[in-house]
């Protein structure tokens, strides 16, 4: 299909690889943020720990957010991701309500009905959805001027801490703890939040369930339906040693063959794997994806007992990702856990002048 | 060629991905309908849905392409047997493979099926039959859930019969849904109706024909647009007589597909071929298709009575050897493959065999479980495959429990004391949300016949252990993804130290490793802290900590391991000397000329399609035997008392495969080598442009025995078995990179593909084997084209034996244990392009079969084992070649003799 209006950042993609931000979570941890950091006044009487619910800094620490989305501009970035990936309701309740499994119960439709409904959560995640675009906004327009390149704003949609494809019963493994409509409906409202806070673009990323993208993604079509309004949409799997999403086991062409009808901006992976395990999965999409190719991995593999928890430095990150881009595979780069500014600067140094790959549009 | 105006084929995905290849038809498999299938019909009614689950696997074991699921009956709640049965069969590995059909008249039960589809599948129906309005809704939604769709020829006046009709009706659909919906071409699957012919009707007697020529005109004015039919519909007529439904039905199709019909509803596993219709029957069944002559009808029913109780030809395909095995074998193949339909047949006769019914569990059972863990950890099954295997289990469990409570209730009556079953508290710790990993590890464990307390994620430390006091269990399982969750496991240890718990506690998640729970986690408990990897290794770990036999057997040998890589972390456990003082103590050797021999060419040759049969008489059996468990030197294994008679066995199969692969040229064997003016330089060894030694061609780059080196013990490099460049003297290196696997995935793939595993396992033994002996041919031709090996007069024996002088070490052996030595090794003989040989990102070869390294001349020069080095080695190397040291680190892990970070 011919676009009449080519997005600006497919315009930069025409002539150079883009970057994208590295992590939140664990450059979060670099701050030394304590309990009583992440509560401030307003959660100071939340009864569980909010430490490891790194969204809400966004809400209660929006000047350490800033810094870190300022430091990934400065790094290069063109593209930053919003501090969101775990703004849904769902997600937001695991910290907020308490697991009926402590006191023998379960969790089951019935019991996400009332996490959907239930308007303290759904206030919370449209604010913290809303806020953290507008604060990426500001910060991406700021550099952006400064500097005189356009910088973009994803809108970071998370895979869930529920499945959609998983039972976690021993006895039945067609049950499930959710529904699909209920997937949906939290995500919808995520979406609609990113987009009012300014965001550019949506990521649908870390999916490791196939099944939980797709209902983001019907969610998102329902968004741009019903408010008239569309913005170009990117998709990033998390796939495990034999290329499959982690939890629903897709490989990674019939992943590429399951969200092609959306005509996203990019697909790509991203976390998971380190970039050295990424390459055979990662060259089979830039094969068949007639789109944009992004890669964002982890540092390396998770590795408790070194210090960032991650193996690889900026240097050996810049190394791979040349790799990557040498190959032809990449248009759209950048990291994932364990990647700080500093990585960012190191790989978006290295894939300066360095060609983008073809995307070869299948008539 | 022109790409344009080739035909996009249809891609649909499960959790594989299917691409329609061009001239092949689709099959859809249509026994999970219940309008078609009385029995599954009978199945779904009944709530049986496993047994349900069990038609679909028949259909992907048969051959269907996609399978066709319909609810549409009275008795049925639709929307709930289609999201139920979609769901059961995510879970079913095999079935999940591929695409599904959503078939339902109700766009209601359509939706819910999209709703449990991850992967791309096909809805059918749509239509315009109630106007273009919903039409075009109905085909929005679909292309919102990314589903090809089935359009039926029918519009708002009804069903199209006729030729004229079809055409009229899908032209008007495609219109609507390529330019307004803007739905992909390729995805629009026409069904223009096949109906009942041989009615008696003289108006239906061109039905066929008109079916046909709809196809062909689809296909010749509706751009990628696919066709589809319900073939049995044709045949209705001649209900009760198989003989001839199965005639007509291939009849029509052969037809039908030539005018380019892409796929249809058939039941897989009865289809005469087209071939093989008696020519009497066909012509008459071609006479009634093809509307040849007025009395066509009465000919074929006239004939049809004499066939009437013949029994059907084509029977269901069976894919039921593995039935064959012994028990064992069979137990751990469905266990591997998640075949659950003999497992409760099988684990009785185990039990018979074995006499106790835990023997089977502890036996047998587990021990495909183990192949389970291994195949998961290879990356070779999936996490959706562990669960079905450990939902098998549990029916074998099942079967087992009353007996093993019989004996108990035995046991208590004789005034022994009984244990019960295992409980384990299971639970994601504070401050961590992530528990699908851990669900997970909760089903298999309760498959395993524990009980399992799933307190779920964010659970304070008080409370695992308060509700693991009150349950009285046997041990606490503790998760966690992300990173400051290892702090949290470290406390709860504490804890459990602090307030006498004797519980063993184990440990999982993404970020946690062995190493770290063995350094940081263990030595805060005085019971076993034991880490499990993933879901498939929790059940020998459990099994183990609560048998009463193996208990004290399994922490001891747990202690050790966890003891021996806190020693590898600590304090260097070897005494190194310092780099320097390992230079200083290089290998002695007097450099002489007449010691090294000048090859006959310098650069590269290629070795295109090397003759298998010299290979043979380079093959070394020994490690062959290896392969398939049996220990012992060749030819000596055949005298073997217990192993001789099998040894023989494998060897004349081995052999007998190999001539044939030799014959027909099954696999190929190519290489690439060459020998290059060198000078080692310190630790590396420079290759230069040519004989006047000014330009550097590339450099290898080793490493120095630095530790357990007493007294004045050599500290060895392969650096020192090249002239140093201050000798002056000119020295040369050889090197090579050889397969014999190219052919071998395909060879494989086929045996695969006829259930034969052993070949396949065989054919790569033998490959393997060619590649070694591949490497060894070729030592011997570069000795020669170096002089020397000219007055060797070796036998084959003592070639495999290495008595030649001369050594060839590889990357990633222990002499220079650095894998990624191979990139400069590939880039040097241009490995890729001279032979089709790949390196991964991680350094393997690719295909598997395949050997590279280098070759030394020097009379001296042996094999030796690195053993541990230092920082200041590292920091050296990582220096030398240009990597951080954190990366060096990560190559050379095992190597080093200190904790990195």
């Amino acid at each position: 299909m011919t676009t009449a209006q080519q997005h600006p950042l497919e315009k930069i993609m025409d002539s150079r690889i883009a970057i994208i931000d590295g992590a939140m979570g664990t450059t979060i941890r670099t701050y030394g943020m304590t309990e009583s950091d992440i509560r401030g006044e307003r959660f100071k009487d939340s009864k569980k720990d909010l430490l490891n619910n790194g969204d809400i800094f966004s809400l209660t620490q929006p000047k350490m957010i800033c810094d870190i989305h300022h430091r990934f501009l400065e790094a290069g970035a063109d593209i930053i991701e919003t501090n969101t990936f775990g703004a849904t309701s769902i997600t937001q309740s695991e910290f907020f309500i308490d697991d009926p499994r402590e006191h023998g119960g379960r969790k089951d439709p019935a019991f996400y009905q009332k996490i959907i409904e239930d308007p303290f959560l759904s206030n919370l995640a449209w604010e913290i959805n809303e806020q953290s675009a507008r604060q990426c906004r500001e910060w991406a327009d700021r550099v952006g001027t400064a500097t005189g390149r356009q910088r973009f704003v994803a809108g970071a949609i998370g895979p869930l801490t529920v499945s959609l494809s998983n039972s976690p019963d021993a006895d039945d493994a067609g049950f499930r703890v959710v529904t699909f409509d209920q997937v949906k409906t939290a995500y919808a409202q995520q979406v609609r939040a990113l987009i009012a806070g300014g965001s550019d673009l949506l990521l649908v990323e870390t999916i490791f369930d196939s099944l939980n993208a797709k209902a983001a993604l019907v969610a998102i079509r329902e968004v741009f339906d019903e408010d008239g309004k569309e913005l170009p949409v990117m998709i990033s799997a998390a796939v495990g040693r034999g290329g499959e999403t982690l939890i629903s086991a897709q490989t990674t062409e019939a992943f590429w063959i399951a969200v092609q009808h959306v005509k996203p901006l990019s697909v790509g992976l991203n976390c998971s794997l380190g970039p050295d395990l990424m390459y055979p999965f990662l060259e089979e999409l830039s094969e068949k994806a007639d789109v944009a190719v992004s890669c964002y991995p982890n540092a390396g593999l998770p590795n408790p007992l070194s210090e960032t928890g991650f193996d690889l430095g900026p240097q050996d990150m810049a190394r791979y990702l040349s790799d990557f881009a040498r190959g032809g595979l990449i248009n759209i780069a950048g990291g994932c856990c364990g990647n700080t500014p500093e990585h960012i600067t190191a790989i978006a140094k290295a894939l300066e002048g360095m060609p983008p790959r073809q995307i070869v549009s299948r008539v | 060629m022109s790409y344009a105006t080739e035909t996009k084929p249809l891609r649909l995905s499960g959790s594989q991905p299917f691409t329609q290849q061009p001239g092949v038809y689709i099959m859809i498999g249509e026994r999970t309908n219940v309008a078609g299938s009385p029995r599954f019909a009978k199945l779904i009614k009944a709530g049986k849905y496993e047994e349900a689950v069990s038609v679909a696997r028949q259909q992907v074991e048969n051959g269907a392409n996609v399978i066709d699921i319909c609810m549409d009956e009275g008795m049925i709640d639709g929307v709930a047997a289609m999201s139920r049965y979609l769901q059961l069969l995510a879970s079913e590995p095999e079935v999940a493979k591929v695409p599904f059909m959503v078939d339902s008249s109700k766009w209601e039960v359509i939706e819910a099926g999209l709703k449990c589809l991850q992967g791309k599948g096909i809805v059918n129906s749509i239509s315009l039959k109630e106007g273009e309005e919903k039409f075009r809704q109905n085909a929005a939604t679909v292309l919102k859930y990314g589903a090809a769709v089935v359009v039926m020829a029918f519009d708002e006046q009804g069903q199209a019969a006729t030729f004229e009709e079809k055409i009229r009706i899908c032209e008007r659909a495609y219109c609507i849904l390529v330019d307004e919906v803007h739905f992909p071409p390729e995805d629009i699957i026409f069904d223009p109706n096949i109906l009942t012919v041989a009615t008696g009707m003289e108006e239906h007697n061109n039905y066929a024909l008109d079916f046909i020529n709809a196809t062909r005109w689809i296909k010749a004015y509706l751009p990628h647009a696919k066709v589809s039919g319900g073939v049995s519909n044709i045949s209705f007529s001649f209900r009760g007589n198989n003989k001839v439904r199965e005639a007509m039905h291939s009849a029509f199709l052969y037809h039908a597909i030539a005018a380019g019909m892409d796929m249809g509803i058939v039941n897989a596993g009865m289809l005469e071929v087209y071939d093989e219709i008696e020519p009497e029957l066909k012509v008459l069944v071609e006479d009634v298709l093809l509307n040849r002559r007025p009395d066509a009808t009465e000919r074929l029913v006239e004939h049809g009575e004499k066939l009437k109780n013949v029994g059907t030809v084509v029977n269901e395909k069976k894919a039921e050897e593995w039935r064959n095995g012994t028990v064992e074998e069979r137990l751990s193949h469905a266990l591997v493959k998640g075949i659950d339909a003999y497992i409760e047949f099988d684990a009785e006769e185990a039990r018979l065999k074995l006499g106790r019914p835990l023997l089977v569990i502890e036996g047998p059972l587990m021990d495909g479980m183990s192949v389970v863990g291994d195949l998961f950890g290879a990356g070779k099954m999936f996490l959706p495959q562990v669960v079905k295997s450990a939902r098998v289990m549990k029916k074998a469990v099942a079967h087992l429990t009353p007996f093993m409570e019989a004996e108990k209730a035995a046991m208590a009556a004789a005034g022994h004391v009984v244990k019960a079953q295992g409980k384990i508290v299971l639970a994601t710790v504070k401050g961590d949300v992530h528990d699908i990993g851990k669900n997970i590890v909760g089903v298999v464990l309760a498959c395993n016949n524990y009980e399992v307390i799933d307190m779920g994620v964010m659970v304070p430390c008080e409370k695992i252990l308060e509700r693991a006091r009150t349950e009285k269990a046997d041990m606490i399982g503790l998760s966690g993804l992300i990173t400051p969750s290892l702090d949290e496991m470290v406390h709860v240890a504490k804890e459990m130290e602090r307030q006498g718990f004797k519980l063993p506690l184990l440990i999982g998640g993404a970020t946690t490793s062995r190493a770290h729970t063995a350094v940081k986690i263990a030595p805060h408990y005085s019971e076993p802290v034991v880490h499990v990897l993933d879901a498939s290794r929790a059940v020998p770990v459990t099994t183990s900590l609560l048998s009463e036999d193996g208990k004290a057997e399994f922490v001891a040998q747990h202690r050790a391991d966890y003891e021996a890589i806190r020693k590898a972390h600590s304090a260097p456990p070897q005494q190194v000397v310092s780099l320097d003082a390992a230079r200083a103590r290089r290998t002695p050797i007097q450099w002489r000329a007449e010691d090294l021999p000048t090859p006959e060419f310098t650069g590269v040759r290629v070795l295109e399609n090397f003759p298998l049969a010299t290979l043979r008489e380079f093959i070394d059996w020994s490690p062959f035997f290896h392969t398939w468990g049996l220990k012992g030197i060749y030819p000596r294994i055949f005298e073997h008392k217990e192993q001789g008679e099998q040894a023989r066995q494998i060897f004349n199969e081995a052999n007998a495969l190999l001539d044939h692969i030799i014959q027909k040229n099954l696999i190929t064997a190519r290489g690439v080598y060459g020998f290059f003016p060198a000078n080692a330089v310190d630790d590396d060894v420079e290759l230069y442009t040519d004989e006047t030694r000014a330009k550097v061609l590339t450099r290898f780059h080793f490493l120095r025995q630095q530790s357990n080196r007493e007294g004045s013990e050599v500290c060895r490099s392969l650096a020192d078995f090249i002239a140093p460049k201050e000798t002056g003297l000119p020295d040369h290196i050889g090197a090579f990179a050889v397969t014999s696997g190219i052919g071998l995935k395909e060879l494989c793939d086929r045996f695969r593909a006829e259930n034969d595993d052993y070949n396949a396992i065989m054919a790569e033994a033998i490959a393997d084997r060619l590649a070694e002996a591949f490497a060894e041919c070729l030592h011997k031709r570069v000795r020669d084209e170096w002089g020397y090996g000219h007055e060797e007069t070796f036998s084959p024996a003592e070639l495999i034996q290495e008595k030649y002088r001369g050594i060839r070490p590889a990357a990633g052996y222990p002499a220079c244990p650095d894998h990624t030595e191979k990139g400069t090794l590939w880039r040097l003989l241009d490995v890729q392009a001279n032979t089709g040989m790949k390196i991964t990102e991680s350094f393997a070869m690719w295909p598997g079969s395949s050997v590279s390294g280098l070759y030394f001349a020097h009379p001296e020069s042996r094999y030796f084992s690195l053993g541990k080095i230092d920082r200041d080695q590292v920091a050296d190397y990582q220096e030398r070649k240009g990597m951080s040291s954190a990366e060096v680190e990560r190559w050379l892990g095992q190597y080093l003799n200190y904790e990195p970070g």
